[in-house]
């Protein structure tokens, strides 16, 4: 489904990927962990189209993506939610998630995406009309990823969805995200604490000062003297 | 009228961050356009009470200048602000030249349409009727634009786009193909503006600055990026305007600037900034 092979990205003169290599397979839920500034937002933003890999390829559904423009990618179907969320304070809620089927009108009918949206989503529901600026950050960051759902994505990519999140908040969420993987769509998650990465995913990638140091099975990570060092020191 | 210009200001500014000089371009090239359309319109048999229609023709057919224009603008996208200032006063002093080139240097009025609708008297002084009906366009492109931007789809993405444009590349949205659009109704604003505004005065080539300054004065009281603002700060450098010149003429500018000075003073960001755009 997404391949990224060798990808080395700069950001202005310092390099921030080296040869970042990954897979994410057909209904495979895969996470991206790592500490904070060890390149895991600027790897989902160049699969993103925000940032332009220097060296390397990026294939989804077997096409080349790398360098095309973000909202082409979009319309591929891949949806995105970023870290911070990016609501947009100005829209309702229901017009935050309507937007992603006005830009990308093939594919199932409009009715049914918002629907599946409301459904993975039910809180939302009761929110519709409320302006952005008005929600939680819990709520926030499930708007978000309701919205990238609301694409119709065959690939759903998301930045942190537990960051700063309350820890009674955070199994609601992740039940979300479970649920999607469940209609077989891809995800691919970016996490930084290693406690948070939901059992149900298949594969992992540990990312360390912009290299790939580990790819393994959860419960490979957890053994893994290498990668506890780097992102779970206390738990073992 | 000049709600129009502040308002393709602001639109353009809040989606796409150029701040763009030119609207005032825009507003005279509209004017002249408007003179010619309804010069060639009526000496082709178009009834004189009709000339209004040629004339919006004339000025909204101007708008073609916008995808163009974009597309130069689109070269300075995410460099410094002075970048846009330049390209913008250069595109200024530019569409000056092709005014003078085209038009000549002599200011070009329009005779003889200003009074066709006849006068009215109201509350005691007499208002020709083509005063009434600007008055009224303005209001009715007010409430179009107001309908536009909160109604429907295109608006609602203008306004996603203008909040977060990564997020909303992100979800599809052709940036490209918004910034042409945005842009253009802007320039459909300026040059509408200045084709209403035409019948009632003279198109002079130096107008674009004169009306720069007085639509600044507005964005600042408004709030750089609100529609509202604009409405709003319009209607009071109007009023101040008529006011100061009805009274004192001398101190026709420097009471514009006195409130421009108390709102940056009191209220940087303007009267109405942070309301929706």
């Amino acid at each position: 489904m997404l391949e990224l092979r060798d990808v080395d990205v700069f950001i202005d003169a310092s390099q921030i990927l080296r040869k970042v290599t990954l897979s994410a397979g057909e209904s495979e839920a895969i996470c991206l962990v790592g500490r904070n500034g060890a390149g895991k937002t600027t790897t989902l933003r160049t699969i993103m189209g925000y940032r332009r890999p220097a060296a390397g390829t990026i294939t989804f559904k077997g096409e080349a993506i790398g360098g095309l423009p973000t909202h082409a990618i979009a319309a591929r179907g891949i949806g995105f939610a970023p870290e911070d969320s990016g609501v947009f304070a100005d829209l309702s809620v229901a017009e935050n998630i309507e937007i992603a089927t006005w830009t990308r009108p093939g594919g199932r009918p409009a009715a049914e995406r918002l629907a599946l949206a409301y459904e993975i989503f039910p809180r939302l529901r009761g929110y519709a009309a409320r302006g952005g600026a008005q929600l939680s950050g819990g709520e926030r960051k499930m708007l978000s990823i309701a919205r990238a759902l609301a694409l119709d994505p065959d690939l759903l990519v998301l930045d942190e969805p537990f960051e700063g999140l309350s820890p009674a908040i955070i199994p609601l969420i992740g039940e979300s995200i479970s649920a999607i993987t469940r209609l077989g769509r891809t995800i691919v998650i970016a996490e930084s604490n290693i406690h948070h990465v939901p059992a149900w995913t298949r594969r992992l990638y540990v990312i360390e000062r912009g290299e790939i140091i580990f790819a393994g099975t959860l419960d490979e990570a957890h053994r893994d003297r290498a990668v506890l060092r780097v992102i779970g020191g206390r738990a073992s | 009228m000049l709600f129009l210009v502040a308002a393709g200001l602001q639109l353009v500014f809040g989606v796409q961050k150029i701040l763009n000089l030119a609207c005032g371009s825009f507003y005279a090239l509209g004017a002249y356009a408007g003179v010619s359309a309804v010069t060639w319109a009526l000496g082709h048999g178009l009834p004189a009470p009709l000339f209004v229609v040629a004339l919006l023709a004339g000025g909204l057919a101007l708008a073609v200048i916008g995808p163009p224009l974009e597309r130069l603008l689109r070269t300075i996208d995410g460099r410094d602000e002075s970048f846009q200032l330049l390209l913008t006063f250069a595109l200024v002093l530019m569409l000056e030249d092709v005014i003078r080139f085209v038009w000549g240097p002599a200011p070009v009025q329009l005779r003889g349409a200003y009074l066709v609708y006849g006068q009215v008297t109201v509350a005691g002084s007499t208002v020709p009727v083509y005063n009434l009906f600007v008055i009224a366009a303005g209001g009715v492109i007010a409430l179009g634009m107001g309908l536009l931007l909160t109604r429907t789809r295109f608006g609602r993405i203008v306004r996603a786009t203008a909040e977060n444009r990564e997020v909303a590349a992100a979800l599809g949205v052709d940036m490209r193909r918004v910034y042409r659009r945005v842009f253009t109704l802007g320039v459909a604003l300026g040059t509408v503006g200045g084709a209403l505004v035409i019948p009632a005065t003279a198109a002079v080539s130096e107008m674009a600055i004169e009306v720069i300054v007085d639509a600044f004065a507005v964005v600042v009281i408004g709030g750089l990026g609100s529609m509202r603002g604009a409405f709003a700060g319009a209607l009071i450098v109007g009023v101040l305007k008529a006011g100061a010149i009805a009274t004192w003429p001398e101190v026709e500018m420097l009471a514009i600037y006195v409130v421009v000075i108390g709102v940056l003073v009191l209220r940087p960001a303007g009267l109405f900034a942070g309301a929706t755009p």
